[in-house]
């Protein structure tokens, strides 16, 4: 007789081994472009080498990081705050476009604040109509880099705080309404319990995606006093042909986000995904709403009129002059079918992972299958390219020919992460509450997938996809080493044309890539949501 | 005929291990009764085979349940709660106990006759996770009915059910036990549904089960 076994879980050996065989696979990836960065730094002759200052970078980075965290937490705390109170026609609408900050490209923010705050920018013109005189602000700069960062970074932060506070539930909002607490007695014993907890995480996500930002120091930076390690590592590659500086910062930069990642692992993690906010009546009255009135409307104003100046500009006369390239109907094909086919690619690995985590109770192979998928939170899209870069070329590849290849394979595991801790829950979910039920009805395979579990997933599948094709359409990082005359992408189409003085192209550019982002995020998981029909 | 002897089952750190021995007629209901924590459960899970036992064995008739897994054991589980997907329709529950490779149509005859037979004709379409606690209860046995496994657990199926459902859904087990000839098997600490459905009765004292 066999020893006394615990089986709850559904035995599903070959989705363990799908999902062992992806770990693997993306691990192996992870430690090619590892080795080929190493080797690389290590073959380099001295006399290639030119001085590379880390330690004023690094500190560059990190205070631009460090004060977009400290202010976009702000940011998201008076927002998440301001939102959960007010009922407006169209509420849904606003706190929709701010959940779309996560998909936005940077390089559209940036280049809307340029429309808007820069030289000839809308505050200028206003300025000058008002005054005779210009705006005496300039946009390039640390100034204009956190401007960009907190508007990006603090409507992701509002929404999923806004997330955990309309989570709060019923029973305890009686009570506090029941005992009329004053809006900051609600804040402070309601609502911050519900959202302290998430803080920490969302802050190390926040200041990750701040020390890695790259189109947005590249536009604003205004030189080398505010360059980053990320864009440094673009110079270094891209302009100076410096293989020993770009491995050098490469590593220093995996170094600090691996850092940050361990860190913010053992952290609260980051709510998975954006639910729907509940309803709810106690709104609070006097000072407090009108004060919940400014933020809406200033972050309203501040997020949306750049991407509005993107799209009045975008859309004028300059639009017909772009449209009649061919070199832009061929970056949007290109643009178009790299992101379909990451999205793709993400979505398939993160059911794999997804799938196969859910299949067994063991701690230590759930974290062996979905710790890899993570890893690529610690490898900057500019690092994991060059990795690919130099792992090509030590095959004796043309970097030109694997291109396609590489930025869709590089797009989907930059995705993965968000992709995986997307899927992941709703199958844990199914498998540990229904898990006996699956076995004791003999249901397995395609039909456990089809039948039972796809209805559930599918919409969180359609924000995968959407989330993927979003970042892959927007990517710069990974394009601007891969890119050639012939392989060129809407982002680089339109760093091109800023390059070349074409301001008129690139406001065009920007628009469409606005449009296209934002459809994509509105549609896809609308479309999968329809696919969830199931079939017994 | 159901027949346990003497299964032997303990958790790590159980220092008396579970002994169970128990007979159950086909197209009656047997019930196990005890308190809470008493291994109730445990039993039911070495019935379908979510547990292995250390010693003994579990025969229906001349099969010898214990080498199979539970998908492969003929055996229905009514769960107290979670018996059913609450993202899918209750025809589509219903639907998961019949073989994939049906004809869709014949499918949903099937369906409809076994939620027509459960008293919810025109539920089929609803959401599961929409229906009251006794509708559920219901939709599971109707998959239960599609499934056709001679043996069917119970685990305090009705504990989560007003006084008027919970007689309206003990009566519909008891009769589907009758027609259907099922060895149903009873585990509830309510004394109530115990005398209103079971012929024979086990308590659970001491790990061990006792007729009473």
């Amino acid at each position: 007789m066999p020893p006394s076994a615990n089986l709850n879980l559904p035995s599903r050996p070959l989705r363990l081994l799908g999902g062992a065989g992806i770990a693997i696979g993306i691990a192996a990836v992870v430690a090619l472009v590892f080795w080929s960065i190493i080797v690389a730094a290590a073959d380099e002759p001295v006399s290639a080498r030119s001085p590379v200052d880390i330690p004023h970078l690094l500190r560059m980075t990190s205070i631009q990081a460090g004060l977009t965290t400290i202010l976009s937490i702000a940011v998201g705390i008076a927002l998440a705050w301001a939102l959960n109170r007010l009922r407006f026609p169209g509420r849904s609408l606003v706190v929709g476009l701010f959940a779309a900050a996560i998909v936005t490209p940077g390089l559209v923010v940036a280049f809307g604040l340029l429309s808007v705050w820069g030289r000839a920018g809308w505050a200028s013109q206003l300025a000058i109509l008002l005054t005779g005189e210009p705006l005496g602000v300039s946009i390039f700069g640390l100034g204009g880099i956190l401007a960009a960062h907190v508007i990006l970074d603090g409507a992701l932060a509002a929404r999923i705080l806004l997330a955990r506070l309309d989570a709060i539930p019923a029973a305890r909002l009686k009570t506090g309404q029941s005992l009329e607490l004053s809006p900051w007695q609600r804040f402070r014993i309601i609502d911050w319990p519900a959202i302290s907890g998430t803080i920490p995480g969302l802050a190390a996500l926040i200041f990750l995606l701040a020390f890695t930002s790259f189109p947005i120091v590249l536009l604003l930076g205004g030189g080398p006093a505010n360059q980053t390690l990320e864009v440094a590592i673009y110079a270094a590659v891209r302009l100076d042909f410096d293989l020993y500086g770009a491995v050098l910062l490469a590593l220093v930069q995996v170094t600090v986000c691996a850092a940050i990642v361990l860190a913010a692992s053992a952290l609260t993690p980051v709510p998975p995904s954006l639910g729907p906010s509940q309803g709810q009546k106690w709104g609070d009255r006097g000072a407090a709403h009108l004060l919940q009135w400014s933020v809406l409307l200033l972050a309203l104003a501040a997020f949306a009129l750049p991407l509005l100046s993107v799209l009045i500009n975008g859309f004028g006369e300059a639009l017909w002059s772009v449209v009649a390239r061919q070199s832009f109907w061929q970056a949007t094909g290109t643009s178009l079918l790299l992101a379909t086919l990451s999205a793709a690619l993400a979505l398939v690995l993160a059911l794999g992972v997804a799938q196969a985590r859910a299949a067994t109770a063991r701690p230590l192979l759930r974290t062996g299958i979905g710790a890899p998928s993570y890893a690529y939170l610690a490898v900057p899209s500019v690092v994991l390219a060059l990795g690919f870069f130099l792992l090509v070329r030590s095959f004796g590849i043309n970097p030109a020919h694997a291109a396609p290849f590489v930025v869709v394979l590089a797009n989907a595991l930059l995705a993965l992460p968000f992709a995986v801790a997307t899927l992941a829950p709703p199958f844990d979910a199914i498998s540990h509450s229904r898990g006996r039920l699956i076995r004791s009805l003999g249901i397995s395979g395609r039909r456990q997938f089809l039948s039972v579990e796809w209805p559930l997933v599918a919409p969180e599948a359609g924000v995968v996809v959407a989330l993927s094709f979003c970042f892959s359409l927007g990517d710069l990082g990974v394009i601007s080493l891969f890119g050639t005359q012939d392989f060129t992408t809407l982002p680089l189409l339109m760093v091109r044309s800023l390059g070349s003085y074409r301001t008129n192209d690139a406001a065009a550019i920007a628009a469409l890539m606005l449009v296209l982002t934002l459809l994509a995020f509105v549609l896809l998981p609308r479309l999968f949501s329809r696919f969830a029909d199931a079939r017994p | 005929m159901l027949v346990l002897d003497r299964v032997t089952f303990a958790y790590p750190g159980q220092s008396v291990p579970y002994d169970f021995s128990l007979q159950a007629e086909p197209g009656e209901v047997t019930a196990v009764t005890g308190a809470s924590g008493s291994g109730k459960s445990t039993l039911l899970d070495l019935i379908a085979g979510f547990l292995l036992p250390s010693a003994g064995s579990i025969r229906l008739g001349d099969t010898d349940l214990l080498p199979l897994p539970p998908e492969a054991r003929p055996v229905s589980v009514l769960f107290q709660s979670e018996t059913l997907f609450d993202h899918l329709s209750a025809a589509h529950n219903v639907a998961l106990g019949l073989p994939s490779r049906l004809p869709r149509r014949k499918a949903a005859e099937q369906v409809r006759q076994a939620l027509a037979e459960v008293g919810l004709p025109e539920l089929g379409e609803q959401p599961a996770a929409t229906l009251s606690g006794g509708q559920k209860q219901r939709v599971a046995l109707a998959r239960t009915l599609l499934r056709a496994r001679p043996v069917l657990l119970l685990d305090e199926p009705f504990s989560a059910l007003d006084d008027e459902t919970r007689g309206t859904t003990r009566n519909l087990v008891k009769s589907l036990t009758e027609q259907q000839n099922w060895v149903t098997l009873l585990v509830s600490h309510h004394s109530e549904d115990v005398a209103a459905m079971a012929r024979r009765r086990y308590h659970n004292t001491e790990n061990r089960l006792l007729l009473s």
